[in-house]
Protein backbone atom coordinates (compact mmCIF):
# COMPACT_ATOMS: atom_id res chain seq x y z
CA UNK A 1 0.00 0.00 0.00
CA UNK A 2 1.15 3.26 -0.63
CA UNK A 3 1.30 6.31 1.54
CA UNK A 4 -1.04 9.58 1.35
CA UNK A 5 1.10 12.49 -0.36
CA UNK A 6 1.93 15.22 2.22
CA UNK A 7 -0.48 17.85 1.24
CA UNK A 8 -3.43 15.33 2.06
CA UNK A 9 -1.45 13.94 5.26
CA UNK A 10 -0.94 17.15 6.73
CA UNK A 11 -4.27 18.52 6.41
CA UNK A 12 -6.24 15.23 7.34
CA UNK A 13 -3.68 15.06 10.43
CA UNK A 14 -4.67 18.75 11.27
CA UNK A 15 -8.19 18.32 10.61
CA UNK A 16 -8.35 15.58 13.32
CA UNK A 17 -6.71 18.43 16.03
CA UNK A 18 -9.25 21.01 15.06
CA UNK A 19 -11.76 17.81 15.87
CA UNK A 20 -10.16 17.13 19.31
CA UNK A 21 -10.57 21.02 20.06
CA UNK A 22 -13.94 21.35 19.03
CA UNK A 23 -15.46 17.66 20.41
CA UNK A 24 -13.54 17.91 23.75
CA UNK A 25 -12.68 21.98 24.20
CA UNK A 26 -8.58 20.74 24.63
CA UNK A 27 -5.75 20.55 22.77
CA UNK A 28 -4.52 17.26 21.43
CA UNK A 29 -1.62 16.13 23.97
CA UNK A 30 -1.41 12.50 24.00
CA UNK A 31 1.81 12.27 26.09
CA UNK A 32 -0.21 13.07 28.62
CA UNK A 33 -2.57 10.89 28.77
CA UNK A 34 0.05 8.69 29.49
CA UNK A 35 1.01 10.92 32.57
CA UNK A 36 -2.38 11.01 33.98
CA UNK A 37 -2.51 7.10 33.74
CA UNK A 38 0.89 6.91 35.27
CA UNK A 39 -0.18 9.06 37.90
CA UNK A 40 -3.75 7.35 38.61
CA UNK A 41 -1.63 4.24 39.50
CA UNK A 42 1.10 6.02 41.48
CA UNK A 43 -1.52 8.00 43.73
CA UNK A 44 -4.73 6.29 43.44
CA UNK A 45 -7.96 7.93 42.34
CA UNK A 46 -8.36 11.84 43.97
CA UNK A 47 -9.26 12.04 47.05
CA UNK A 48 -12.53 14.61 46.40
CA UNK A 49 -14.13 12.39 43.50
CA UNK A 50 -17.39 11.95 43.83
CA UNK A 51 -17.91 14.82 44.84
CA UNK A 52 -19.55 16.64 41.28
CA UNK A 53 -20.76 20.27 42.15
CA UNK A 54 -23.17 22.15 39.53
CA UNK A 55 -21.63 25.55 39.20
CA UNK A 56 -24.38 26.90 41.55
CA UNK A 57 -23.28 24.42 44.40
CA UNK A 58 -19.37 25.18 43.52
CA UNK A 59 -20.28 29.05 44.19
CA UNK A 60 -21.83 28.22 47.36
CA UNK A 61 -19.72 26.54 48.75
CA UNK A 62 -17.08 29.09 48.04
CA UNK A 63 -18.90 31.60 49.12
CA UNK A 64 -19.46 30.19 52.23
CA UNK A 65 -15.49 28.87 53.17
CA UNK A 66 -14.70 33.08 52.30
CA UNK A 67 -17.49 34.10 55.14
CA UNK A 68 -16.04 31.01 57.70
CA UNK A 69 -12.17 32.00 57.03
CA UNK A 70 -12.99 36.05 56.45
CA UNK A 71 -15.94 37.01 58.08
CA UNK A 72 -19.11 37.96 56.34
CA UNK A 73 -17.71 41.31 55.22
CA UNK A 74 -15.71 39.52 53.10
CA UNK A 75 -18.64 39.24 50.32
CA UNK A 76 -19.28 42.96 50.29
CA UNK A 77 -17.00 43.42 47.15
CA UNK A 78 -17.24 46.85 45.54
CA UNK A 79 -19.18 46.01 41.64
CA UNK A 80 -16.36 45.59 39.10
CA UNK A 81 -15.59 48.54 37.03
CA UNK A 82 -15.01 47.09 33.82
CA UNK A 83 -18.01 46.84 31.49
CA UNK A 84 -17.04 43.01 30.26
CA UNK A 85 -19.71 40.47 31.28
CA UNK A 86 -17.83 38.44 33.91
CA UNK A 87 -17.40 34.58 32.16
CA UNK A 88 -20.03 32.79 33.28
CA UNK A 89 -18.50 29.42 34.55
CA UNK A 90 -21.20 26.89 33.28
CA UNK A 91 -20.28 28.28 29.58
CA UNK A 92 -16.52 27.81 30.30
CA UNK A 93 -17.57 23.99 31.67
CA UNK A 94 -20.02 22.75 30.15
CA UNK A 95 -17.72 21.30 27.34
CA UNK A 96 -14.76 21.07 29.36
CA UNK A 97 -15.30 18.23 31.17
CA UNK A 98 -12.68 16.44 33.23
CA UNK A 99 -11.17 13.01 31.79
CA UNK A 100 -11.40 10.00 33.63
CA UNK A 101 -8.37 7.28 33.48
CA UNK A 102 -11.50 5.38 31.05
CA UNK A 103 -11.60 8.25 28.89
CA UNK A 104 -7.80 8.24 28.51
CA UNK A 105 -7.69 4.55 27.90
CA UNK A 106 -11.07 4.95 25.41
CA UNK A 107 -8.40 7.60 23.44
CA UNK A 108 -5.49 4.89 23.61
CA UNK A 109 -7.89 2.14 22.86
CA UNK A 110 -9.10 3.85 19.65
CA UNK A 111 -5.76 4.51 18.24
CA UNK A 112 -5.21 0.89 17.96
CA UNK A 113 -8.32 -0.29 16.54
CA UNK A 114 -7.42 3.14 14.37
CA UNK A 115 -4.32 1.33 12.75
CA UNK A 116 -6.01 -1.99 12.75
CA UNK A 117 -8.48 -0.49 10.24
CA UNK A 118 -6.07 1.02 8.27
CA UNK A 119 -4.36 -2.21 8.13
CA UNK A 120 -7.62 -3.91 6.89
CA UNK A 121 -8.15 -1.44 4.33
CA UNK A 122 -5.03 -1.11 2.81
CA UNK A 123 -4.22 -4.56 2.07
CA UNK A 124 -3.99 -6.57 5.24
CA UNK A 125 -2.74 -7.32 8.46
CA UNK A 126 0.59 -8.20 8.89
CA UNK A 127 1.07 -9.76 12.39
CA UNK A 128 5.09 -9.69 13.28
CA UNK A 129 6.46 -10.07 16.83
CA UNK A 130 8.32 -7.40 15.75
CA UNK A 131 8.09 -4.44 13.38
CA UNK A 132 7.69 -4.59 10.25
CA UNK A 133 10.46 -2.61 7.75
CA UNK A 134 13.90 -4.10 5.94
CA UNK A 135 15.59 -1.10 7.79
CA UNK A 136 14.56 -2.04 11.41
CA UNK A 137 15.64 -5.66 10.52
CA UNK A 138 19.02 -4.34 9.27
CA UNK A 139 20.01 -2.17 11.96
CA UNK A 140 18.89 -4.42 14.30
CA UNK A 141 21.22 -6.95 13.01
CA UNK A 142 18.47 -9.33 12.58
CA UNK A 143 19.29 -9.90 16.34
CA UNK A 144 15.95 -10.28 18.17
CA UNK A 145 17.48 -9.09 21.79
CA UNK A 146 18.61 -6.68 19.57
CA UNK A 147 15.02 -5.80 18.28
CA UNK A 148 13.73 -6.07 21.76
CA UNK A 149 16.21 -3.43 23.14
CA UNK A 150 15.69 -0.89 20.72
CA UNK A 151 11.94 -1.07 21.46
CA UNK A 152 12.24 -1.28 24.95
CA UNK A 153 15.25 1.34 25.62
CA UNK A 154 13.69 3.56 23.31
CA UNK A 155 10.57 3.58 24.67
CA UNK A 156 11.65 4.05 28.03
CA UNK A 157 13.55 7.27 26.69
CA UNK A 158 10.36 8.44 24.59
CA UNK A 159 8.27 7.88 28.08
CA UNK A 160 10.79 10.24 30.97
CA UNK A 161 11.45 12.46 27.55
CA UNK A 162 7.78 13.29 27.11
CA UNK A 163 7.15 13.54 30.87
CA UNK A 164 10.36 15.88 31.24
CA UNK A 165 9.29 18.27 28.15
CA UNK A 166 5.61 18.14 28.88
CA UNK A 167 4.51 16.97 25.64
CA UNK A 168 4.92 15.33 22.69
CA UNK A 169 4.66 15.28 19.06
CA UNK A 170 1.19 16.06 19.28
CA UNK A 171 1.07 18.96 22.29
CA UNK A 172 4.17 20.42 21.49
CA UNK A 173 5.17 19.65 17.88
CA UNK A 174 1.58 20.41 16.32
CA UNK A 175 -0.79 22.10 18.56
CA UNK A 176 2.42 24.23 20.05
CA UNK A 177 4.18 25.70 17.42
CA UNK A 178 1.28 26.22 15.32
CA UNK A 179 0.21 28.55 18.22
CA UNK A 180 4.11 29.61 18.51
CA UNK A 181 4.59 28.66 22.12
CA UNK A 182 8.10 29.09 23.20
CA UNK A 183 8.00 25.61 25.19
CA UNK A 184 7.03 23.85 22.66
CA UNK A 185 9.08 25.64 19.74
CA UNK A 186 12.23 24.61 22.35
CA UNK A 187 10.96 21.16 22.74
CA UNK A 188 10.60 20.09 19.34
CA UNK A 189 13.84 21.51 18.24
CA UNK A 190 15.00 19.52 20.69
CA UNK A 191 13.42 16.01 19.58
CA UNK A 192 13.88 17.22 16.29
CA UNK A 193 17.34 17.48 16.69
CA UNK A 194 18.07 14.40 18.47
CA UNK A 195 15.74 12.36 15.87
CA UNK A 196 18.26 13.17 13.57
CA UNK A 197 21.45 13.09 15.26
CA UNK A 198 20.69 9.51 16.43
CA UNK A 199 19.19 8.28 13.49
CA UNK A 200 22.45 9.51 11.75
CA UNK A 201 24.41 7.35 13.70
CA UNK A 202 22.26 4.32 13.74
CA UNK A 203 22.26 4.39 10.16
CA UNK A 204 26.08 3.60 10.58
CA UNK A 205 25.31 0.29 11.44
CA UNK A 206 23.28 -0.12 8.24
CA UNK B 1 -21.41 10.24 26.65
CA UNK B 2 -21.02 13.01 24.39
CA UNK B 3 -17.24 13.45 25.48
CA UNK B 4 -16.63 9.66 25.20
CA UNK B 5 -17.94 9.24 21.46
CA UNK B 6 -16.00 12.18 21.05
CA UNK B 7 -12.75 10.58 22.06
CA UNK B 8 -13.83 7.40 19.96
CA UNK B 9 -14.19 9.20 16.91
CA UNK B 10 -11.21 11.40 17.23
CA UNK B 11 -8.57 8.96 18.35
CA UNK B 12 -9.63 6.55 15.74
CA UNK B 13 -9.64 9.18 12.81
CA UNK B 14 -6.08 9.78 13.90
CA UNK B 15 -4.93 6.30 14.09
CA UNK B 16 -6.31 5.66 10.78
CA UNK B 17 -4.69 9.10 9.51
CA UNK B 18 -0.96 8.19 11.52
CA UNK B 19 -1.06 4.89 9.45
CA UNK B 20 -1.93 6.20 5.66
CA UNK B 21 0.72 8.94 6.23
CA UNK B 22 3.16 6.32 7.07
CA UNK B 23 4.12 7.49 10.78
CA UNK B 24 3.80 3.81 12.41
CA UNK B 25 6.70 3.15 9.77
CA UNK B 26 9.84 2.35 11.64
CA UNK B 27 12.28 2.59 8.32
CA UNK B 28 9.68 5.71 6.86
CA UNK B 29 10.30 7.49 10.33
CA UNK B 30 14.30 6.78 9.87
CA UNK B 31 13.92 7.98 6.38
CA UNK B 32 12.40 11.27 7.74
CA UNK B 33 14.88 11.56 10.39
CA UNK B 34 17.89 11.23 7.90
CA UNK B 35 16.50 13.34 5.21
CA UNK B 36 16.36 10.56 2.67
CA UNK B 37 12.85 11.22 2.33
CA UNK B 38 11.40 14.50 2.35
CA UNK B 39 7.94 13.65 2.48
CA UNK B 40 6.91 13.08 6.37
CA UNK B 41 8.67 16.45 6.89
CA UNK B 42 6.64 17.97 4.33
CA UNK B 43 3.59 16.18 5.74
CA UNK B 44 4.29 17.91 9.22
CA UNK B 45 5.18 21.57 7.53
CA UNK B 46 1.43 21.37 6.05
CA UNK B 47 -0.49 20.36 9.57
CA UNK B 48 1.31 22.70 11.25
CA UNK B 49 0.35 25.92 8.63
CA UNK B 50 -3.24 23.76 8.78
CA UNK B 51 -3.08 24.36 12.26
CA UNK B 52 -2.00 27.57 12.56
CA UNK B 53 -5.07 29.23 10.16
CA UNK B 54 -7.46 26.49 12.16
CA UNK B 55 -6.41 28.28 15.36
CA UNK B 56 -7.00 31.71 14.14
CA UNK B 57 -10.39 30.93 12.12
CA UNK B 58 -11.28 29.72 15.74
CA UNK B 59 -9.99 32.60 17.93
CA UNK B 60 -12.32 34.71 15.79
CA UNK B 61 -15.67 33.02 16.30
CA UNK B 62 -14.66 32.44 20.15
CA UNK B 63 -12.40 32.82 23.14
CA UNK B 64 -11.13 29.67 23.33
CA UNK B 65 -9.07 29.03 26.69
CA UNK B 66 -5.49 27.52 24.90
CA UNK B 67 -3.09 26.58 28.16
CA UNK B 68 0.07 28.81 27.43
CA UNK B 69 3.22 26.59 26.59
CA UNK B 70 6.74 28.45 28.65
CA UNK B 71 9.78 27.58 28.42
CA UNK B 72 10.90 25.77 31.63
CA UNK B 73 14.21 23.55 32.44
CA UNK B 74 12.57 20.25 31.28
CA UNK B 75 11.78 21.99 28.07
CA UNK B 76 15.05 21.16 25.67
CA UNK B 77 16.40 17.87 27.89
CA UNK B 78 13.00 16.10 27.65
CA UNK B 79 12.70 16.72 24.29
CA UNK B 80 16.35 15.53 23.86
CA UNK B 81 16.04 12.68 25.17
CA UNK B 82 12.73 12.23 23.55
CA UNK B 83 14.32 12.55 20.16
CA UNK B 84 16.11 9.86 20.92
CA UNK B 85 14.02 7.20 21.83
CA UNK B 86 11.93 7.97 18.98
CA UNK B 87 14.98 7.11 16.75
CA UNK B 88 15.78 4.21 18.43
CA UNK B 89 11.56 2.62 18.56
CA UNK B 90 10.66 4.55 15.66
CA UNK B 91 7.34 5.64 17.90
CA UNK B 92 6.08 8.69 19.36
CA UNK B 93 3.42 7.94 22.35
CA UNK B 94 0.54 7.62 19.45
CA UNK B 95 2.05 5.53 17.48
CA UNK B 96 3.16 2.63 19.64
CA UNK B 97 -0.66 1.93 19.93
CA UNK B 98 -1.30 2.05 15.97
CA UNK B 99 1.80 -0.09 15.47
CA UNK B 100 0.51 -2.31 17.79
CA UNK B 101 -3.34 -2.26 15.91
CA UNK B 102 -1.73 -3.03 12.63
CA UNK B 103 -0.01 -6.06 13.94
CA UNK B 104 3.04 -4.64 14.95
CA UNK B 105 3.24 -6.24 18.07
CA UNK B 106 6.80 -5.60 18.91
CA UNK B 107 5.12 -2.12 19.69
CA UNK B 108 4.20 -3.96 22.85
CA UNK B 109 7.68 -3.24 24.20
CA UNK B 110 7.65 -0.09 23.02
CA UNK B 111 4.52 0.78 25.10
CA UNK B 112 5.99 -1.22 28.46
CA UNK B 113 8.80 1.18 28.02
CA UNK B 114 6.95 4.49 27.87
CA UNK B 115 4.98 3.75 30.73
CA UNK B 116 8.27 2.71 32.71
CA UNK B 117 10.26 5.43 31.63
CA UNK B 118 6.83 8.18 32.07
CA UNK B 119 7.10 6.25 35.92
CA UNK B 120 10.91 6.47 36.10
CA UNK B 121 10.98 10.01 35.32
CA UNK B 122 7.81 10.92 37.57
CA UNK B 123 10.03 8.97 40.69
CA UNK B 124 13.38 11.35 39.92
CA UNK B 125 11.41 14.67 39.29
CA UNK B 126 10.35 14.49 42.57
CA UNK B 127 13.31 13.45 43.81
CA UNK B 128 15.41 15.78 42.77
CA UNK B 129 14.12 18.22 40.60
CA UNK B 130 11.23 20.85 41.55
CA UNK B 131 10.47 23.05 38.39
CA UNK B 132 7.41 23.15 37.23
CA UNK B 133 7.02 21.56 34.43
CA UNK B 134 3.36 23.43 32.91
CA UNK B 135 2.72 20.00 31.48
CA UNK B 136 0.15 17.91 29.27
CA UNK B 137 -1.26 16.54 32.11
CA UNK B 138 -3.93 18.51 32.55
CA UNK B 139 -5.85 16.48 30.10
Amino acid sequence: MSYLPWYVGGVGIAAVMVAHWLSLRRMMAVSGRYTALVNRLRFGPPKDEGQDLSAEELIRAMREATEAAFGASAMDLPEPESSRPPVSIRSVDRDNVPQTPGTHLLFLGALVVGGLLSALLGGGLGVTSSLHGELFARVAQGSPLGKAALLLGGGVLVGAGTRMAGGCTSGHGLCGVSRSQKGSLLSTLGFFGAGVAASLLLGRLL
Amino acid sequence: MKQKLGVVLVGLAFGVMLSRIGFSSWDEVHRMFTFADPRLVLTFGVAVVALTISWQVIARFSKPRWAPRPIHRGSLAGGVLFGAGWALCGACPSIALVQLGEGQLGALLTLAGIFLGNWLYSVVHERYFRWTMATCADT
